[in-house]
């Protein structure tokens, strides 16, 4: 048997709590971007604005614990870790049945997707927002944006997520923060052997704009969220 | 392209990690006390934390490859047939979901961090000629929250039963991953997987019969 450790639990804490300023002044882990760029109604570019993103909550850090501790607290406990139940409102375990008709039976899983969404208001950050100030609508109506689905790409260590969006209204709209959201499903076969998906949705990151930006009637703009681990 | 928006060497990223080691001789006396940022999700890791969406867009999928060179295709989806990510099941005797196996190390290291599928040279867990005891892997249950910061964190402990001193320049973070769809009864085994892989910055030698603790720290706004 190992001891975990010989020195008091506070001592502990004190050597392994984030400390940012007392180490070398090397590579950070990561970085993360917020850009924009705006076209008029004749495809010109006319704001473009690039800025750290500032703000990742803790659902982020709840979302990245599954690829770093997995979903068991254990090999033999079956039941989630206390990251996924506390912190983002998951089940300890989902008792999932074959489909109706069927003896087979498969395992409930998760998986999720990621998107933007934007807004025109501020708020000050804490780790547990979960929605923008004012976000703004889908659609063509007053004050709204019409949004594409968002892409992913990689490259490398390097994550982005992008979404376009356009302005069909005859007014110009100031989108003044941006949200990374993550949907997370959880798929299983419930106590009545039906496809059940169970959503639960996340706000992952929150920022707001050091200038507003300005999308003009019958423009169109795309931002992206980037996040470069620095492999 | 643009310059680099962050203001170099001021900024506070809004992520990062951190490893922390503290090394004991056998009457239990810190010897040795190393901290540096941890810097290297591997690819397994980025391909295991993109959204369903990505696999989507290119209508494929990514292979995780395992510290044992076996791999597997990951394409997760959200719908009934897709081979995702195990969740725990109520149903016990059923394939358990992937868990953190454990924060091993070695006795060499890589120069790109990213690609690496295992340590380049792992200690072996044993009592024999340059092998370290693992202990248990401790899984954060929660997440510390102090003021707009929060953290979770891992750690092992390992003691050198050996004769001789033990010097270890390499980490890395290893979970067992399975998929499984939830209408099909085989899932797939893609083996213990290396999500997250460190060089250290200087190595670090544990004394014979002394005693190993490495922490992994993940931290948002820090």
């Amino acid at each position: 048997m190992i001891t975990p450790d010989l020195v008091s639990e506070d001592d502990i804490a004190k050597l392994t709590i984030p400390d940012d300023q007392s180490l070398p002044a090397d590579e950070p882990t990561f970085k993360a971007y917020v850009e924009a760029k705006v076209y008029d109604r004749e495809g010109h570019l006319i704001q473009y604005h690039r800025q750290p993103m500032r703000s990742l909550t803790q659902y982020f850090l709840a979302l990245m614990s599954i690829p770093i501790q997995g979903t068991s607290r254990s090999s033999s406990a079956n039941q989630a870790p206390g990251i996924l139940t506390n912190v983002l409102g998951l089940p300890s375990e989902v008792t999932n049945l074959a489909p109706y008709g069927s003896s087979i039976w498969g395992a409930a899983n998760i998986t999720w997707g990621w998107s933007i969404q934007l807004g025109s208001g501020t708020q000050a950050f804490s780790l547990s927002l979960t929605s923008l100030a004012a976000p703004i609508a889908n659609g063509t109506g007053a004050g709204e944006l019409v949004y594409s689905s968002p892409t992913v790409s990689t490259a490398g260590a390097s994550i982005y997520v992008l979404i376009s969006v356009s302005n069909g209204t005859p007014d110009t709209i100031n989108v003044t923060e941006i949200g990374l959201i993550g949907t997370i499903y959880l798929i299983y076969y419930n106590s009545s052997d039906q496809a059940t998906t169970n959503t639960y949705n996340f706000l992952l990151s929150y920022d707001t704009f050091s200038t507003a930006i300005s999308i003009p009637p019958g423009g169109f703009a795309t931002f992206q969220i980037t996040l470069s681990f620095s492999g | 392209m643009p310059k680099d928006a962050y203001d170099t060497g001021k900024h506070t990223p809004t992520f990062s990690a951190y490893l922390t080691i503290i090394v004991r001789d056998s009457k239990g006396r810190v010897v040795n006390i190393h901290r540096q940022r941890s810097h290297s999700p591997t690819a397994n890791f980025i391909a295991l934390l993109l959204p369903y969406n990505y696999y989507s867009q290119i209508n494929g999928s990514k292979t995780i490859t395992n510290i044992g060179g076996g791999t597997c295709s990951y394409q997760p989806q959200p719908n009934v047939s897709a081979y995702n990510i195990i969740y725990p099941n109520a149903n016990a005797s059923y394939t358990p979901p992937g868990y953190l196996v454990m924060i091993q190390v070695g006795t060499s290291s890589y120069s790109n961090t990213f690609s690496a599928t295992s340590l380049a040279a792992p200690i072996a867990n044993g009592t024999g000629t340059g092998q370290l005891i693992y202990g248990s892997v401790s899984v954060a249950s929660n997440i510390a929250v102090s003021g707009s910061s929060a953290y979770f964190q891992i750690s092992q402990a390992y003691a050198n039963a050996t004769s001789n001193a033990i010097t270890i320049t390499e980490v890395g973070i290893v979970v067992q991953v399975y998929t499984c769809s939830a209408n099909k009864s085989s899932p797939t085994n893609c083996g213990q997987v290396l999500v997250w892989y460190d060089v250290l910055s200087s190595s670090i030698s544990v004394p014979a019969n002394g005693t190993l603790v490495i922490y992994y720290t993940f931290t948002v706004n820090p």
